[in-house]
């Protein structure tokens, strides 16, 4: 509840700044995200980070200021998941980290092309509030009796995995839950009235850690996403 | 305008590439080169800092004993005798207060004793008596305490042997057993082992009908196989149970943990639930499994466990014999043989965590050594009060 809260204070803070001027659209966005988590395992063997995908969802504002050049925000709702994956012999554990992020992005919009159908890149920030997270997965079980029978060089079987489904605690020493970064993107837009409808292809590029500095010679951890999204804006007022 | 896309790209890829932190360098501590001392501290701090499972609640201040004692050891010459005895000083120093009580350093460094926190802590307890001397299993209990046919056996496979006892209460059908420590499935699965017979003769009992109830004498227990909690508590139930929970570290950070997951007692298949008394005698020297087991007694579905004697040694986390699976525990660096840890954290079912506390009794039974040189042993009588 709290989180949907955070959310209509962006989208309400978005369009009392937008309000004074003319040229405003407002829509809708959404799609998908595959998110890479850019760490480190150190020197942990059988160990290793995977990419995992998700989706979001967002209310682009926009605001034109000639033909070519704009300015958007974009309250949102994203995942930002990986998985930890164990190789090897201990194949089969696994822990994937499904992670929302409230964020508003602040871009840059450039446009180029004809007059319905256009080419655009968006440029630009944003900060974003890690809101929930939750982790599934497989665990090694402690069960050295079960495991003397174990054959190293098989799969690892059902009893000796426990699986797990659960939200996340965060820690207020180590969780670092805004984030800044950057963001790029490319699409095309097709103007149809007031309606223009787009495709995007973003990056984000988080410039803040995941975590705070709590250790001396932590490995840091930065998100990375990649996102596909459509969307719908409507022109509240003509040009 | 094209100006205006190439500069905005620009700086977007100077902001890219220069924000962020670089990812530090970090050697496994068993393949670090030390040349000096400092990079003997290097090595160990580092393990450390990646592979210990308390963090999480341990109070010594890990970054503040990297910079204290970096610049201290940097100070030490590692050809001198005396830089090395300081540098032994300070290894006891900086692990004084970490609260895993298995935790032992052991060097390569034959000169050097093995440094144990959770030793020099229990040297500390207001009621720090001697542990129960074996004599006393081997001779005073079975004559003042057991029937005859009570049976006794020598382990013999360890550089200390550790002697078996088992019996019937005199007067009643308690049964009673001691046992150095946890290897009852080796023992079992060794039929020229002396202590096989012993174990035998507790099995054959637990299926006596007539059985009033159990006490297995824990006290100066020094733990063992963790195997054996399904091996021994596994024959008294006939449905596995949870009695608390294991945590795992996920990563190189401090912090980083998988979930809590079921720590569970197995029934044996064709095992029936034990439903008489069945008390956990322990002291100040049971150590380990000689922890968890009572506290698994203690959370028997049927409600029939209870803890008997004093405050135990309160390691409680479990060990595994290699860290890679658990990514956290044991490891050893160019002069420390062995850098002895838990592999993981337990948590009992009552949500509380023992390590470096010791796992309170229901019935506080105090050691008496007076009684003790006559014959009389106060904790066993309590033990057995709570059955009768």
């Amino acid at each position: 509840m709290k989180n949907y809260s955070i959310l209509s204070c962006f989208l309400a803070l978005s369009l009392s700044v937008f309000s004074a001027f003319a040229q405003l659209s407002v829509g809708v966005q959404g799609g998908y995200v595959k998110n890479y988590l850019n760490t480190s395992t150190g020197y942990l063997v059988s160990t290793q980070y995977a990419p995992a995908t998700g989706f979001s969802i967002g209310i682009p504002i926009r605001y034109s200021v000639n033909k070519w050049l704009a300015f958007q925000v974009e309250p949102q709702l994203i995942q930002k998941n990986y998985r930890l994956n164990r190789t090897g012999s201990l194949d089969g554990l696994y822990q994937t980290t499904t992670n929302q992020y409230l964020q508003l992005p602040i871009m840059g919009h450039f446009s180029f092309g004809g007059a319905r159908l256009k080419g655009f890149m968006n440029l630009g920030g944003y900060a974003g509030y890690w809101a929930t997270s939750t982790n599934q997965g497989a665990l090694f079980a402690f069960s050295p009796q079960l495991e003397d029978e174990t054959d190293e060089s098989d799969a690892l079987p059902d009893y000796l995995l426990q699986k797990f489904n659960e939200s996340y605690t965060f820690d207020g020493r180590k969780d670092r839950r805004l984030e800044i970064g950057l963001l790029a993107g490319t699409g095309i837009g097709y103007q149809a009235g007031r309606y223009n409808f787009f495709v995007e292809g973003r990056y984000y590029y988080a410039l803040s850690d995941q975590q705070k500095n709590y250790m001396i010679n932590q490995i840091p951890r930065y998100n990375q996403t990649y996102a596909l999204q459509v969307g719908c804006l409507y022109q509240l007022t003509l040009r | 305008m094209k100006h205006l896309y190439a500069l905005i790209s620009l700086l977007f890829l100077i902001l890219v590439t220069a924000c962020r932190q670089e990812f530090p360098q970090i050697n496994p501590p068993e393949k670090s080169v030390a040349l000096t001392l400092t990079d003997e501290f290097d090595a160990f701090w580092t393990g450390m800092n990646n592979s210990y499972a308390f963090w999480d609640i341990d109070p010594t201040d890990w970054d503040a004993v990297y910079r204290t004692y970096r610049p201290l050891f940097a100070k030490l010459k590692s050809d001198d005798e005396s830089s090395r005895k300081k540098g032994y000083t300070y290894y006891q120093e900086m692990t004084a207060n970490l609260i895993d009580s298995h935790y032992t350093l052991y060097f390569k460094d034959p000169t050097l004793p093995a440094i144990s926190p959770s030793n020099a802590r229990i040297l500390k307890r207001p009621s720090l008596h001697q542990p129960i001397p074996v004599a006393h299993y081997q001779k005073t209990i079975p004559a003042n305490y057991l029937s005859a046919g009570a049976v006794t056996g020598v382990d013999t496979s360890k550089s200390s042997p550790g002697l078996l006892v088992a019996g019937k209460i005199k007067n009643t059908n308690i049964l009673y057993f001691r046992f150095p420590q946890f290897a009852l499935s080796d023992w079992y699965a060794d039929p020229t082992s002396p202590a096989q017979a012993v174990v035998q003769y507790v099995f054959d009992e637990l299926q006596n009908p007539d059985l009033d109830g159990i006490i297995l004498d824990l006290r100066g227990n020094g733990g063992g196989n963790a195997s054996d909690l399904d091996f021994l508590l596994g024959r008294l139930i006939d449905k596995s149970y949870v009695f608390g929970s294991l945590r795992a570290k996920a990563g190189m950070g401090r912090l980083d943990y998988l979930p809590w997951f079921d720590f569970t007692v197995h029934a044996v298949p064709g095992a029936r639930p034990f439903t008489k008394p069945i008390v956990a005698l322990v002291d100040m020297f049971s150590i380990s499994m000689a922890e968890i087991t009572p506290m698994a007694i203690k959370a028997l579905p049927t409600g029939n466990g209870k803890l008997v004697g004093e405050r135990t040694w309160g390691g409680t986390g479990p060990l595994t014999q290699e860290n890679v699976r658990y990514n956290g525990g044991e490891f050893s660096t160019s002069v420390l043989a062995r850098v002895y840890t838990s592999s993981l954290m337990f948590r009992y079912k009552d949500g509380k965590i023992y390590e470096g506390i010791g796992v309170p009794p229901d019935v506080e039974a105090s050691y008496n050594g007076v009684a003790l040189k006559t014959g009389k042993d106060t904790q066993l009588e309590t033990a057995i009060s709570q059955i009768r």
